[in-house]
């Protein structure tokens, strides 16, 4: 087998990866702990989803062209919103304008800088990269928007007392949220600084992985992935920090009351 | 210490005029709450506030410091609408007590300090004369100073409480019921304190409280609230002995109300 070449996968070779998920889903019945349905169920959709995937980026790849590259960018951050908004929006004032203009501002942000001035490719909606990147980016930032948002409300929740007390002591209402806010970025963070400490060491990166297992010298594949990780880190410290800054301000009127004791203003 | 009852001044140092709020109902209906309440009072003056609870008694004073909005009327500090005051400099003007001590993390010191980070001037140190009024005001040791304010008891925090709301040298002071989670002896010794401090720094003393016997022994005027309407105010002992209205008569023939 040549340096380079790639070993592909046919229908045979595919069916006995299936078989692995078989295995598991009698094991599941063997220690009858009734999620055999769901395991099978989940791993179907898995399967038609990356094949819907698949056929699309190849279309998208065919085809090139910028607006079906960013729509498709567009509805990449239309479902993880969906997918977080599904636990807070309740919660949370203006949820959707928030979070939006966060993701937008913080992943596209980073994504078209890391893509037009770190990797450097033309066009710059070359759908070989920008999609993949993309995605890793959003994916990634996704974990780090949504605790960043949940913590938020939690906290606002929790530290009622707090902040009506630092209100009543003459404070405004970003210096009555100051710890609020503090307690989310550290949350947002969190996961992204331990990822970073911890890869290569327990696990090796899936897009690193990925480059080697195609052919790439290792040492390149490498360089890409700290890149990458150094993408990531920005874009979810970026929209964190966005999504804190414009999220606080929802829960107080403009004459730093909390709304929740406004209802009317 | 200052007489009562104070020398009139031209312009009342608090004076609340028409005032109505509304509620927003579980189903989204506007219902009105507090409704045409107007009234006034004077620097040195103790006034308390009594009636049933949900009647109105915190939502009024939560108004004053501008913490909820009314949909009418409105309130004059020293002549000044308070709409243009900007809120943080309001309430430094109008201190406030809220019903639980809320201890910020770190010494007593620390707390006391907290209102001097918000308008970023330099700290008081532990020796800092006014600081230490405060303390002494809140019948607080200087032995305090150094200790972590949530271990402190209840009577305790409260009286740290009382000594940071002091610190920004207020005009009025508030109190969302002080003594509600406080024994009889902690309540009494807290009641001379605040009549002490509302005499002597010339402040207008606002509070809200259960405690009928506390509310008669320290409060130079009375205010009676039942569903968001003033029923009965006056000076305390005449409105004591010889309530007019059939509702206050009712409500002091009961027996005192748990809040």
């Amino acid at each position: 087998m040549g340096k380079n070449s790639l070993i592909h996968l046919d229908l045979l070779q595919l069916l006995y990866a299936y078989a692995l998920i078989l295995l598991s889903v009698s094991l599941a019945r063997f220690k009858q702990i009734g999620q055999e349905r769901q395991m099978l169920w989940a791993s179907l959709r898995m399967v038609v989803q990356l094949l819907a995937v698949g056929y699309l980026l190849q279309l998208v790849f065919t085809v090139r062209s910028p607006l079906l590259v960013i729509l498709i960018l567009l509805s990449m951050t239309g479902f993880s919103l969906q997918v977080i908004g599904s636990r807070i929006r309740q919660h949370m004032p203006h949820f959707y304008r928030i979070m939006g203009s966060s993701i937008i501002i913080g992943c596209g942000g980073v994504t078209f800088y890391f893509c037009l001035l770190v990797v450097g490719y033309s066009p710059w909606y070359d759908p070989r990269y920008l999609i993949p990147l993309a995605g890793m980016i959003i994916g990634n930032s996704m974990n780090g928007a949504s605790l960043a948002a949940e913590r938020l409300t939690a906290e606002m929740r929790e530290r009622h007392d707090e902040l009506e007390t630092a209100l009543c002591l003459g404070a405004t209402a970003r210096q009555a949220a100051e710890p609020a806010l503090r307690t989310a970025y550290r949350a947002a963070l969190i996961p992204t600084m331990n990822t970073m400490a911890a890869t290569g060491i327990v696990a090796l990166p899936g897009m690193m992985t990925g480059q080697i297992l195609s052919g790439t010298e290792p040492m390149l594949a490498v360089r890409y992935q700290i890149a990458i990780m150094c993408a990531i880190t920005a874009a979810v410290a970026i929209t964190a920090f966005l999504i804190l800054l414009q999220g606080y301000r929802s829960y107080f009127t403009p004459a730093d009351q909390l709304r929740q004791h406004n209802p009317l203003s | 210490m200052v007489a009562y009852p104070p020398e009139p001044a031209s312009v009342p140092l608090l004076q609340l005029e028409q005032i109505a709020t509304a509620r927003k109902g579980p189903q989204g209906q506007i219902t009105p709450f507090l409704t045409d309440i107007s009234w006034s009072c004077q620097a040195a003056e103790l006034t308390a506030l009594i009636g049933p609870s949900g009647g109105g008694k915190s939502s009024l004073i939560r108004l004053i410091n501008r913490l909820e909005e009314p949909q009418q009327g409105r309130i004059l500090l020293a002549g000044t609408d308070i709409n243009e005051i900007p809120p943080p400099l309001l309430r430094q003007r109008v201190g406030m007590m809220l019903q639980k001590a809320h201890m910020f993390q770190g010494s007593v010191l620390d707390n006391l300090q907290q209102p001097f980070r918000y308008r970023k001037t330099a700290l008081p140190g532990a020796d800092d004369p006014y600081l230490l009024q405060c303390l002494s005001l809140a019948r607080l040791s200087p032995d305090y100073l150094q200790r972590d304010a949530r271990t402190l008891s209840g009577g305790e925090q409260q009286r740290v409480n009382l000594a940071r709301a002091l610190i920004n040298r207020p005009e009025v002071l508030l109190l969302d019921e002080p003594t509600s989670a406080l024994d009889r002896p902690t309540t009494d010794s807290l009641g001379q304190t605040l009549l002490e401090i509302c005499r002597s720094e010339r402040l207008a003393v606002i509070m809200v409280t259960h405690d009928l016997r506390l509310s008669r022994r320290i409060s130079d005027q009375t205010i009676y609230l039942e569903a968001g309407r003033i029923v009965e105010a006056g000076r305390t002992a005449e409105l004591f002995s010889s309530p007019q209205s059939k509702a206050l008569q009712g409500f002091l023939a009961e027996p005192a109300e748990e809040p």
